[in-house]
C-alpha cells in the first residue's frame, strides 16, 4: 500500500514520541478535510496533484553532502536524509551548553514533555500540522542552555534522495534564558523527483534569548514542500527568520510567532524567485500578546514565466498588548505577463496604543532604468540581473552571516 | 574627413503618432553639430532613436554609423561601438552603485573587443582622473546611480560617464538645461577636453547659451520632425535674437 493524502490512506507509521498526542492528532485528522481553493487560508494553492499522488517513505545508505554545504562556512552539521536523522553524516563539535540530538532520544525528558506540541496544538485544525504530529518519523532536538552563546551556526540539512517520497520531519528547538544561537535550515533534493516534505519546527525563545534562522528552500522543480515554524517568544527576546526560496514546484511557508512577553523584537524576512509554473506561498502570523514589542517583516518576490506568488501577513495585536510597533512590507516584481502575485496584509488590532504600517507593491522593472544601463553598454540580461540584485539588497542585508549571504547572492 | 554618422530620410513614430518626419544629417569626424528647436519638435526623439530606445519605431529611412546599419544593433552594441547619449533626464537607479555600474559597463565593452578589462587599480585611477574633469564630488561615485543627485550633479555625472567610455559619437540632449553658469562652464569644459579630431559631438539645446562655450561647426534647426534650416554658428546667434517664429512660420507656410 502507499500513501494517498486525499483518501486519508496513510500507510505511515504513527509517531511514537507521545502516544496520547499522536492519538489525538489522528482523531483530529479524521475530522478534517483537505483544503480546497475555497478554504480561505489555502486560496490559490493547487494541491490537487499532490493529493492524488502515490507517496512512500524511504531510508538511505550513504551520500555525499559536499554539494549542499555553504562555501567557507564552518558549522555544526545535522543531516536528515529522506526525513531520517543520519548520525554518520552529521558532525558537530561539542560545545558547552549545546545539545543536538534525535528528537526520539529525548522523548522522556522534562524538556521534551514540557514543550513538545504545545505550540502546534493551537493550530491542529491545519491538517498538515496534524499529519505531522500524527506521523512524524524523525527530527532534530536542539537545546541551548542558559546564557550560552553558540557562535558556530547550526546547519540542518534536509536532503531527499528518493522519488515520490513523503517526509514528516519534526524539530524542537529550545533556546534557554539568555542564550544565543543561529540556525540554518536547508531543504534540498538530489536528482530525484516528485517528493513532498511536510516539516514542522517548534521554536522556544526564552527570556532574553536570541535566535536567528536562515531558511533555504532549494528543492527539485517537481517537489512540494509545506514548511511550518511555530515560534514562542518570552520577554526581552529577539527572534529573526529569513526565508530564501530558490526552487521547488510548490512551496508553502507558515511562520507563526506568539510574542508572549514584553520588550521583544520579532523579524520575518523573505526573498523568493519564481520560475516556470512554480507556486510560492508565504503565510506569516504574529500574535502580539504583551506590550512594548516591535515586529517587522519584509518579503520580496521576483516572479518570472508562469509562476505564482502569495504573501499573506497577519498581525494580531491583542487587547493587553499596548505600545506595539508592527511593520510589514511586501514588494514584488513581475517579469512576465503570465506571472501573478497575490498579496494580502491582515491587521487585527484590539489595543489602542499601536503603530502599524503595511505596504505592498507589485510592479515591473523600470524600462527606463534598463535602457539607461543598456545605453551605457550593459547587456539587457546583465541589466536585469543588476536590477534584481538591487531589488534584493535590503532582504539580503538581513542575513547576519556574510558567507550565507554570499551563497544566497550567488544563487539568485 | 571620414563620416561617422549618416542619417537619411529618417522617420519614426511612437504609437501611431509620427514624430520624426524625414531627417537628413551627416556628421564627420572632428565636427560639432548643434541641433536646436522649440520644445516638442522631436530633438529627444531623435537622440532616443539613435541610442536605440525601442519605444520609438523607425518607419522609414536609415542611419549608418561607422559604416554599419545602426538600427541592426542593440542599444548596448551601439554603446560598445562608441555611441553615447547624455540623457535629458538621467534615470535614477536605486540599489545600483554608480561605480559598480561603470565597472560593469567598461568590462562588457572590453569583453566585446576581446580585451582584458582594466585592473581594479587602473579603473580607480581612471575614475579619479575623469571625475576631476567635471569636478564630480567623490561621494557621489559610490552612491546609487543618480539617486540623491541634484539636477546639475546628474548632468555632470553624464559627462563623467562619457569621459569614462571615450565615445566616438556623443549626443548631448539638453545637457545645459537647469545648469547655472558655473556648472555650464564645467560641463562645456569637459566636453571640449574630450573633443579630438577622430570623434564627433551632437549638442542638442534649446538655448544659444551653451554654444558660447561649445562652438559648433553646424547649427540645425529641428521643427515638427524635420530639419528646416542649417547654418554655421552665427545661425544660433540669429535665433537668439529673433526667436524661432520667423523660421517656423516659413516652414508651416511651405
Ligand atoms: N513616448 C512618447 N509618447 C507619446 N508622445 C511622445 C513620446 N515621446 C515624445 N512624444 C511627443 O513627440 C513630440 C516630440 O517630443 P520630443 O522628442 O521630446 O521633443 P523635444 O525633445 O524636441 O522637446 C512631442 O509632441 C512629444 O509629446
Ligand atoms: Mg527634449
Amino acid at each position: 500500500m502507499s500513501t494517498i493524502l486525499k483518501e486519508k490512506k496513510f500507510d505511515l507509521a504513527v509517531s511514537t514520541l507521545n502516544d496520547e498526542i499522536s492519538k489525538s492528532a489522528l482523531a483530529e485528522i479524521s475530522n478534517l478535510e483537505f483544503p480546497t481553493r475555497r478554504t480561505e487560508n489555502w486560496r490559490y494553492v493547487k494541491l490537487g496533484k499532490l493529493l492524488k499522488q502515490d507517496l512512500k517513505t524511504d531510508n538511505v545508505a550513504d551520500l555525499d553532502i559536499s554539494d549542499f554545504l555553504i562555501p567557507e562556512l564552518n558549522t555544526h552539521v545535522i543531516v536528515l536524509v529522506n526525513g531520517h536523522y543520519n548520525e554518520t553524516l552529521s558532525s558537530s563539535t561539542p560545545s558547552a551548553g549545546l545539545l543536538i540530538d534525535r528528537l526520539e532520544n529525548q522523548k522522556d525528558t522534562d524538556l521534551f514533555t514540557s514543550h513538545y506540541n504545545t505550540l502546534s496544538e493551537k493550530h491542529s485544525e491545519e491538517i498538515f500540522t496534524s499529519i505531522n504530529t500524527a506521523y512524524n518519523q524523525d527530527g532534530v532536538f536542539i537545546h541551548i542552555d542558559k546564557n550560552k552563546h553558540i557562535e558556530k551556526p547550526i546547519f540542518i540539512i534536509n536532503i531527499n534522495t528518493s522519488s515520490n517520497l513523503i517526509t514528516n520531519t519534526r524539530n524542537l528547538i529550545v533556546i534557554d534564558k539568555g542564550a544565543k544561537a543561529s540556525i540554518i535550515q536547508g531543504y534540498y533534493t538530489t536528482s530525484e523527483k516528485g517528493n513532498f516534505n511536510n516539516s514542522l519546527t517548534e521554536v522556544f525563545v526564552k527570556q532574553n534569548a536570541n535566535l536567528s534562522i536562515d531558511k533555504i528552500q532549494d528543492i527539485d522543480a517537481t517537489d512540494k514542500h509545506i514548511c511550518t515554524e511555530e515560534i514562542h517568544q518570552e520577554k526581552d527576546s529577539n527572534f529573526k527568520i529569513n526565508t530564501f526560496i530558490l526552487n521547488g514546484e510548490l512551496i508553502r511557508n507558515n511562520v507563526n510567532i506568539s510574542v508572549d512577553g514584553t520588550n521583544c523584537h520579532s523579524e520575518m524576512n523573505g526573498l523568493f524567485i519564481g520560475r516556470d509554473s512554480q507556486f510560492i506561498d508565504n503565510h506569516t502570523r504574529v500574535d502580539h500578546l504583551k506590550s512594548h514589542c516591535i515586529s517587522s517583516e519584509l518579503y520580496k518576490g521576483i516572479l518570472k514565466d508562469k509562476s505564482t506568488g502569495v504573501f499573506n501577513g497577519k498581525v494580531i495585536v491583542h487587547q493587553d498588548a499596548q505600545v506595539i510597533e508592527a511593520y510589514q512590507q511586501n514588494n514584488n516584481v513581475i517579469l512576465s505577463d503570465s506571472a501573478t502575485m497575490n498579496t494580502k496584509p491582515e491587521l487585527e488590532i484590539f489595543a489602542d496604543d499601536v503603530k502599524c504600517s503595511h505596504g505592498a507593491t507589485t510592479g515591473q522593472f523600470d524600462e527606463e532604468a534598463i535602457f539607461y544601463l543598456q545605453a551605457r553598454g550593459i547587456s539587457k540580461v546583465r541589466a536585469k540581473e543588476m536590477l534584481i540584485g538591487a531589488f534584493s539588497e535590503d532582504v539580503l542585508a538581513k542575513i547576519n552571516n556574510q558567507n550565507v549571504r554570499n551563497f544566497i547572492e550567488s544563487r539568485i | 574627413m571620414s563620416t561617422i554618422l549618416k542619417i537619411e530620410n529618417l522617420q519614426a513614430q511612437v504609437g501611431d503618432k509620427a514624430i520624426l518626419k524625414g531627417i537628413n544629417l551627416e556628421v564627420k569626424a572632428g565636427e560639432i553639430h548643434a541641433i536646436m528647436g522649440p520644445n516638442g519638435s522631436g530633438k529627444s526623439t531623435l537622440s532616443s532613436v539613435l541610442a536605440g530606445r525601442d519605444e520609438y519605431e523607425v518607419t522609414n529611412g536609415s542611419a549608418t554609423y561607422l559604416g554599419k546599419d545602426l538600427f541592426e544593433l542593440d542599444p548596448e552594441e551601439r554603446a560598445w561601438e562608441g555611441l553615447f547619449m547624455a540623457f535629458q533626464y538621467p534615470v535614477e537607479i536605486p540599489g545600483v552603485s554608480n561605480i559598480n555600474f561603470l565597472r560593469t559597463a567598461l568590462a562588457e565593452k572590453a569583453n566585446y573587443f576581446k580585451k582584458e578589462p582594466l585592473s581594479a587599480k587602473e579603473f580607480l585611477q581612471t575614475v579619479k582622473e575623469k571625475s576631476a574633469l567635471v569636478e564630480l564630488n567623490d561621494k557621489l561615485k559610490n552612491r546609487s546611480v543618480n539617486v540623491g543627485f541634484s539636477g546639475g550633479e546628474k548632468k555632470r555625472n553624464e559627462i563623467f560617464q562619457m569621459a569614462m567610455l571615450e565615445p566616438t559619437l556623443s549626443i548631448l540632449d539638453e545637457t545645459d538645461s537647469g545648469l547655472d553658469i558655473d556648472a555650464l562652464r564645467i560641463v562645456a569644459n569637459g566636453v571640449n577636453t574630450l573633443k579630438t579630431e577622430n570623434n564627433a559631438t551632437i549638442v542638442i539645446t534649446h538655448y544659444q547659451r551653451l554654444l558660447d562655450y561649445i562652438i559648433p561647426d553646424f547649427v540645425h534647426v529641428l521643427f515638427d520632425g524635420r530639419i528646416i534650416k542649417t547654418g554655421g554658428k552665427e545661425l544660433a546667434l540669429e535665433l537668439e535674437e529673433k526667436g524661432y517664429d520667423w523660421l517656423t512660420k516659413e516652414a508651416v507656410a511651405n
